[in-house]
């Protein structure tokens, strides 16, 4: 048995693995397929052996599938029991491929591999390269590549009718019984594959798309599924032989990990046939590039005559030239696509912003008397968050209301979350999940349109839900956030969303929270004062608010049995002040001094009065190191079935 | 807000680099290792599948952050 010679790693091997590893993440990510067709000739070029090459790439690559699979399982994208079943049958095909690989090393010696994994990626990348290459061509020229339509494909009507007693499963996505006699022979394959040259992705998605007849979306994301299971069985299979080597697959992963981003955020700023033809390039190139090494393989096996030491590292030199080329041009199409795209696109915005005309600077309404607040300068633009989910359809709905009496024009927002799982997809994941978005958008936009409500729709990429919604505030100037109450991302706090907590907490302007039932329509207003100067900013809101729409108000403060006479005064005088502004603005109002607990209180308050809305203060602005929002205005957000105004001090 | 995410993606990059200095302190431990599971310590065979899970989750959190960070972002 031959010796395992994992490589030494210098500093110098190690940035180059680095590179290696950053651009096979960009081309993953760009292309939407896994990036080891890249990743294991170039540790092949730097004197990997191939089997060591295959095994250090699966241990990479799984733990990326798993994030991958998880987060696209959220969009129930992802059949996990067709995964699991195809997984198994595709871990046989690992174990299988990984004998192979083991016993010609052992007969052959690493050469022999060498051989092996070369020839194997020359008629695959010649197939996929080919295949993708026509289909670029076919796109530029406005030709469809296939033909939409409901239809099965016939490979998949024929698959779907065929009826083995014993043998049949049930598959949701599909909403059929399927043979794993014909699955077997799919992931049996499609591990076959992955334990050769590390890439499976080339046979499962389009097997599971024309032999299933799933959708190309279905189909990459159950790929992830299958990558991860037989990723992990593959490492595990590898790693029994010793022949995983942890340097070379954490120092790739290093380096994709900051690429995979970078490449699924420029498939969004070209076309649908750039994507293609970089990809069919790239492959070509690295099948060139392994073409060029097999001489030397053969003649280190002693197949052909021994080849003389200049015309082997001629060969050898043009193979790592075209590898190095391959992944250069991979790396300079796609940073140029970015950076090209996303200038652009920050020109078209300022062209925007500008054609928008000078925005009426925020009044503080601390230091500006009462008298000079223009309540529609202060309701002028209104932005809604919507996830699409009934949380956020209630805050939509209240938004465009609202909007319509204040006469303010609404910004809609949407956004799709994006990171390590768009790595290894079939197809461009990002575009259709920016697609959905977008279309969820214009339905909202109708809907505005419908009600003669000025609106303007905002899709956003990003991790984070409340840093996007509070940055996108402060670009368009909103005068109010409308965000509904427990969201998706509701189960980190028990009952306000945690991304509607953080933005109270964030925010510049103030934030209008709409639980899923309440319904604004101005019957009555509960205004929570306690005399401190969130209270008094709350107060002017409210009176600016109540004007506009007409509506009585209440203004309500709590003592507690423990305050002293002193406070029960400040108290009565704090409300007479606020009910004598009011009614000095022509507005119904009347002033409760109650005892007891604050929240509950208030809450109480506004049942009774029959209430629609609570105006309250927050504790300004403030990050983790400090209290998100005063414990009383939550507590009053998380008990009360009425919307809130959150007033943000200045 | 800019400077909570600065010091996130700090934290999580000093913990990647960290994971990495460990990793190299031990290579040599990891080639045995390898060389081990090779002559019949099968369990040491999962050692890489816990590392390579560890690296993701906590270098992927890092890049995440990263990016976003530095304002790269999909187009609208």
């Amino acid at each position: 048995m031959e010796n395992l010679n994992f490589i030494d790693i210098t500093f110098t091997t190690a940035v180059i693995l680095f590179l290696v590893g950053f651009v096979g993440g960009m081309v993953s990510g760009f292309i939407g397929s896994g990036g080891a067709f890249v990743l294991t000739p170039a540790m092949m070029s730097l004197g990997v052996p191939g089997v060591v090459a295959v095994a250090s790439n699966m241990a990479h690559k799984f733990p990326k599938a798993l994030v991958g699979a998880h987060k696209r399982h959220k969009y129930g994208q992802v059949d996990i029991k067709l995964g699991v079943v195809l997984g198994i049958f595709a871990e046989a095909g690992v174990l299988f491929g990984k004998h192979v690989m083991v016993d010609i090393r052992e007969t052959f010696g690493a050469a022999g591999t060498n051989l092996y994994v070369s020839a194997v990626f020359v008629v695959v990348l010649g197939i996929v390269g080919g295949l993708v290459l026509r289909d670029a061509i076919r796109e530029k020229r406005g030709e469809a590549t296939r033909k939409v339509s409901d239809e099965l494909p016939p490979l998949a009507r024929w698959v779907r009718r065929l009826e083995i007693p014993g043998t049949m499963i049930y598959f949701k996505s599909m909403d059929a019984r399927v043979s794993f006699l014909v699955l077997a022979p799919m992931g049996f394959a499609t591990g076959l594959l992955a334990a050769t040259i590390a890439v499976g992705g080339f046979i499962g998605v389009p097997a599971m798309m024309y032999l299933l007849g799933l959708p190309a979306l279905v189909a990459s994301a159950t790929e992830l599924v299958i990558a991860f299971v037989m990723g992990l069985g593959g490492t595990f299979f590898y790693a029994l032989d010793g022949f995983v080597d942890m340097r070379l697959a954490m120092i790739i992963l290093g380096g994709s990990l900051f690429g995979i981003q970078i490449g699924a955020i420029g498939t969004t700023y070209v076309k649908d046939y750039v994507v293609k033809f970089v990809m069919a390039a790239i492959m070509l190139l690295v099948l060139v590039s392994r073409f060029f090494y097999i001489p030397g393989y053969l003649s280190e096996l002693g197949t052909i005559g021994t080849l003389d030491q200049g015309t082997r590292g001629t060969l050898d030199s043009i193979g790592l030239w075209a590898l190095a080329f391959a992944l250069i041009f991979g790396a300079v199409m796609i940073l140029q696509a970015l950076y090209k795209g996303m200038r652009e696109h920050r020109l078209a915005e300022a062209a925007a912003l500008a054609a928008a005309g000078p925005v009426v600077a925020a009044v503080s309404p601390e230091v500006a008397p009462a008298a000079q607040l223009s309540p529609v300068g202060r309701f002028e633009r209104f932005l809604v968050a919507s996830d699409g989910s009934e949380f956020s359809a209630a805050a939509v709905r209240e938004a465009l209301n609202m909007a319509g009496k204040c006469g303010a024009q609404v910004h809609v927002m949407s956004l799709v979350a994006t990171g390590v799982e768009h790595e290894g997809l079939g197809e461009s994941f990002l575009k259709q999940e920016l697609a959905k978005a977008q279309a969820h958008l214009d339905g909202i936009k109708g809907q505005a349109d419908a009600a003669g409500v000025a609106c303007e729709t905002h899709l956003v990429q990003g991790n984070h839900v409340d840093r996007e919604i509070v940055d996108l505030a402060e670009r368009v100037r909103a005068d109010v956030i409308v965000m509904g109450r427990r969201g998706r991302r509701g189960l980190a706090r028990l009952m306000l969303g945690h991304a509607t907590a953080q933005v109270i907490g964030q925010a510049h302007c103030n934030v209008l929270v709409v639980p899923r039932a309440a319904h604004v329509e101005g019957r009555h207003m509960v205004l929570a004062t306690d005399a401190s100067r969130f209270a008094e900013t709350a107060a002017v809101t409210a009176g600016a608010l109540a004007k506009v729409c007409r509506t009585p108000v209440t203004v309500a403060s709590v003592t507690t049995a423990s305050h002293s006479p002193e406070r029960r005064a400040e108290a009565q005088e704090a409300v007479a002040r606020v009910v004598a502004y009011m009614q000095a603005e022509g507005t119904t109002a009347e002033g409760r001094v109650i005892e007891g607990e604050p929240a509950d209180a208030i809450v109480g308050v506004a049942r009774e009065r029959g209430a629609d809305l609570i105006v309250t203060g927050s504790h300004g602005r403030t990050g983790l190191e400090r209290v998100l929002l005063g414990s009383t205005s939550e507590r009053i957000l998380n008990e009360t079935p009425c919307a809130v105004l959150v007033v943000k001090a200045a | 807000m800019q400077s909570r995410a600065l010091v996130t993606t700090l934290i999580l990059g000093a913990a990647s680099a960290g994971l990495y200095v460990l990793l190299f302190l031990f290579a040599d431990q990891f080639a045995r290792m390898a060389e081990a599971t090779r002559a019949g310590e099968k369990l040491y065979a999962l050692v890489p599948i816990v590392v390579a899970m560890v690296f993701s989750f906590v270098h992927g959190a890092f890049t995440g952050q990263f990016w976003d960070l530095l304002g790269l972002r999909a187009k609208k």
